[in-house]
């Protein structure tokens, strides 16, 4: 038996850490005494902004850092040891027995061309020993399936990870990490590449684990929803250094640092007082008629093609300055539906009419002209420009092609880029000079030269920090009002609809499951779907928002499970 | 839906890649037969210029003997008929089917190139593996100075230079030829013989490739080695070994299938290169001779056949792909 002072020591402890980056660059460390804890069947989350050195604490702790880059001072010990002074071999036993790891991106954490049940015996056959038999490891193999809630785990473990979903493959990932009974999981933001009810569903899974076992968990996050949901304990991190840490009360609560406070209030949350219904003008700007698409996916010789309902009948209507949200996971055909109103995928049926005129009948030049008016700003700042045209070119090249002059058409373009919150020299530079946030404010630069009237906007802030997020939010809903721009925005996250658009519409396998006013919307959902929709939005219940249905009375927690 | 067996949906999808072929092979039928007639030169003049006697009579009755007076058309169709019934024709001027000669010398090309193809992609990937699992060192930059080299060598002066210094210089390895005339060997001596005739032809032959799958490998181990699942694979606690060989070669192997499916058939015309270099007596030798007679049979017999060589290779490929990828077994085509 074990003592109760050993059984409380933390399993994670970082003291005074700092990790040193190369010479040359933007600044010496990119994390600067940073120290905490993570006892026993804790969860501590680590947020912070993108370049807040979150991530290099998480793989400095199982001496993963990238080549270059290493623990100038400070001291880590994982379970009892230190992976800077351990040798090769103790490394390896540190590395996924002691303590494991799962990544953001679970596709390409595994390897695709390896069975992942193969992918899972490898972590056991490293470790245990003496090794077991083949049919232990099966066992084994069929339990860790099983315990992270894996349909059919006897022929789920003969896949391969591209034939698994997103929540599947992290899954895997989590059964991976759990083979050798770790007693700390670091998790870096393993579900910011999911939808939010599978982020909740995972969520719910790695703190059941941390129960049953009570293993301690690091959680790295940007989203403060998440910290509510799951948090015990909270280090806020900016530019390489804690900026506040304490229990998950103290400082969602009352946050003592400004940062913090300014991260929590960059959570987008519906402001429904605040959204006026303006009484917009009678003719619709854009309707869309019963537009259908189906994708049909070759398989092999005679076998029948896989099909993938994108549209199923989805008509709307959009009026001048009006926004209009479309909300949906993950292949329920937001996006096709954004890029069939610029006719850039052809629907299979269905009306789109702009301005009087059928947008689908039209041809040649007559298109062209149409199609200066619908503009869009894509999800990915970083591959939505060129990287070799200079930014004035990239946003001057539109009006040029509509017969502007290059002069007139630059000068235009440099008074977009002041518009935008960007210096008229930026019009010289290359998008690799930029953050996230500056190419996304350069993308809507390069949309709003034609001088739009509607503005399909697909994620275009999903990409980016939350603080930078509100700040293009902002950005979006002024020049909405001073160019009258119908906008259709497109997003998975509730939490930005909510506080954008005017109306909402919810998509689900290319079906309209519910339409209405924002406020509507939220506070009576009338579909199941967009029910389960808005119960699985991270820290709803911490960040108690008006409209976002409550159960009354019902004390905010800071357990999701609970 | 239609739900087949399993092995029926293999045999289905054989046999819809099998008509596919013979469609292709007759395509490339046409198109050879089109390029040899564009070609200046007339083979009756070239037979009558051999007999000595350039009249005009002669002219026209060889011309009707060998069907070259009538339209192209007609010649194509009758030419794509035998095809079909795998007939190849009969050289005129070697007085021989063109089967027999062609099959005589297919044998010896096929040593030769696929003896290279297989000491390039090995060695090729190997070297190109360790430069890139090396990355930055001293090794690295040894291997690919070295490649760099050898792909900028021309093929036939590497081989003249091998001959230079191994034959004439150092009297190790014969210069040229298949095999050592005139002399009684028990089968394993042959072999032996026959391995170090085939010694300097292929080192010249295999090199330039060689070059290309050690500078390919060597990227893509690169790219590999960043790669997420990469560092899954060291968070697992998994030995350096375990990780090169259970996650990165395969992984790696990939875009360099690809390439030498693609490069088998440049392979196969390489070869008559080398063959003219070193006597090798395959179908290098043939083409050349064949040109020069414009001996259009034997040609087009030559050219089909290694048509069809190049696209079983091809076929091969394809298959080995699938086996290293499993997110390819989709589609037919």
């Amino acid at each position: 038996m074990r003592g109760t002072v050993q059984a409380m020591a933390p399993v994670l402890s970082v003291e005074n850490l700092s990790i040193a980056l190369p010479d040359g660059g933007d600044r010496p460390f990119a994390v600067e005494n940073v120290s905490f804890e993570v006892k026993p069947n804790e969860v501590v989350c680590l947020v912070g902004e993108s370049g807040s050195g979150k991530s290099m604490i998480a793989h400095a702790l199982l001496s993963l850092l990238p080549k270059g880059v290493a623990v100038a001072s400070g001291t880590v010990m994982v379970a009892g040891k230190n992976p800077v002074e351990l040798d090769r071999q103790a490394l390896r036993r540190l590395r996924g027995g002691d303590a494991a790891m799962i990544f953001q991106e679970p596709l390409s954490s595994l390897n695709p061309l390896k069975r992942v049940g193969k992918q899972i015996e490898e972590m056991i056959l490293t470790h245990q020993e003496p090794t077991p038999s083949a049919s232990e490891v099966y066992d084994r193999v069929q339990q860790l399936l099983t315990q992270v809630g894996l349909p059919n785990p006897k022929l789920l473990e003969k896949s391969y990870p591209f034939e698994l979903s997103g929540g599947q493959r992290q899954r895997v990932m989590i059964a991976m990490a759990m083979a050798n009974r770790p007693a700390l999981l670091i998790a870096d933001e393993p579900t910011t590449a999911l939808d939010v009810t599978t982020q909740r569903q995972i969520l719910g899974l790695i703190d059941d684990l941390r129960r049953d076992r009570g293993m301690g968990v690091l959680l790295i996050t940007h989203d403060f929803g998440v910290v509510a949901d799951v948090a015990d304990r909270v280090v806020v991190l900016r530019h390489g250094k804690v900026v506040e840490q304490g229990t998950v009360e103290e400082v969602l609560r009352h946050p003592k640092a400004d940062y913090t406070r300014e991260l929590i209030d960059a959570v987008p949350k519906a402001r429904l007082d605040q959204i006026n219904r303006k009484d917009v003008h009678s003719e619709p700007l854009l309707e869309v008629i019963g537009l259908q698409k189906t994708f049909r996916v070759k398989r092999g010789f005679l076998q029948p093609p896989r099909e993938v309902v994108a549209a199923d009948g989805i008509s709307l209507t959009l009026h001048e300055g009006e926004t209009l949200a479309v909300v949906g996971e993950s292949g329920s055909g937001k996006s096709t539906l954004g890029r069939m109103i610029l006719r850039l995928t052809e629907p299979d049926d269905g009306a789109i009419r702009f301005n009087g005129q059928d947008l689908r009948r039209l041809r040649g030049e007559a298109l062209r002209q149409a199609r200066k008016q619908l503009q869009i700003v894509f999800q990915d700042p970083f591959a939505s420009l060129d990287p070799r045209q200079k930014i004035g070119d990239a946003i001057a090249r539109g009006p040029m092609a509509f017969g502007t002059s290059r002069a007139e058409a630059m000068e235009q373009a440099k008074k977009l880029l002041m518009r935008v919150g960007l210096s008229a020299v930026a019009a010289d530079r290359y998008p690799h000079e930029f953050s996230g946030g500056q190419r996304q404010r350069i993308c809507i630069a390069r949309a709003l030269a034609l001088k739009p009237r509607v503005l399909i906007a697909d994620e275009a802030v999903s990409a980016l920090d939350v603080s930078v997020q509100a700040q293009v939010l902002a950005l979006l809903a002024e020049l909405r009002k001073e160019m009258k721009l119908a906008m259709v925005f497109i997003t998975h996250d509730l939490r930005i609809a909510a506080e954008i658009a005017d109306r909402v519409i919810v998509l689900q396998k290319g079906r309209i499951v519910e339409e209405g006013a924002t406020a509507d919307v939220f506070i009576a959902p009338q579909a199941t779907y967009t029910r389960d929709l808005l119960d699985a939005i991270p820290g709803r219940n911490f960040f108690d928002q008006p409209g976002f249905a409550n159960e009354t009375g019902k004390i905010p927690t800071a357990r999701m499970s609970s | 839906m239609i739900r087949l067996g399993n092995a029926a949906t293999i045999g289905l999808m054989a046999l819809s890649r099998i008509a596919q072929l013979i469609a292709v092979i007759l395509l490339i039928a046409t198109f050879n037969f089109v390029l040899v007639r564009a070609a200046p030169g007339d083979p009756a003049q070239v037979m009558a210029g051999q007999s000595g006697a350039s009249d005009p009579k002669l002219l026209e009755d060889l011309r009707k003997e060998y069907g070259l007076d009538k339209p192209y058309v007609v010649q194509l169709a009758s030419y794509l008929g035998r095809v079909v019934k795998l007939d190849l024709g009969y050289s005129y001027r070697q007085r021989r089917p063109v089967a027999d000669l062609v099959l005589e010398r297919l044998p010896a090309t096929l040593l030769l190139t696929v003896t290279a193809f297989c000491l390039a992609l090995l060695i090729g990937t190997t070297l190109g593996a360790l430069a890139g699992l090396a990355a930055g060192t001293v090794l690295d930059t040894v291997f690919t100075v070295l490649s760099l080299v050898l792909y900028a060598t021309p093929v036939f002066w590497l081989g003249l230079m091998l001959v230079l210094v191994f034959s004439v210089t150092l009297g190790w390895l014969p210069p040229f030829g298949y095999e050592t005339i005139n002399v009684k060997l028990s089968p394993i001596e042959r072999a032996l013989d026959v391995a170090k005739h085939l010694i300097m032809p292929v080192t010249s032959l295999a090199a330039i490739y060689l070059a290309i799958y050690a500078r390919l490998m060597r990227s893509s181990i690169i790219e590999v080695a960043q790669q997420d699942f990469i560092k899954t694979a060291r968070a697992k606690g998994l030995t350096g070994p375990s990780i090169v060989f259970g996650h990165m070669l395969r992984n790696a192997l990939v875009p360099v299938v690809t390439v030498a499916g693609m490069q088998a058939g440049a392979l196969v015309g390489g070869a008559v290169v080398i063959e003219t270099v070193f006597a090798w007596p395959g179908l290098g030798r043939l083409t050349f001779d064949a040109l020069l007679q414009r001996d259009y049979p034997v040609l087009l017999g030559i050219f089909l056949i290694l048509s069809i060589v190049v696209i079983v290779l091809n076929l091969l490929t394809d298959l080995i792909y699938k086996l290293i990828d499993p997110r390819m077994t989709t589609g037919a085509a």
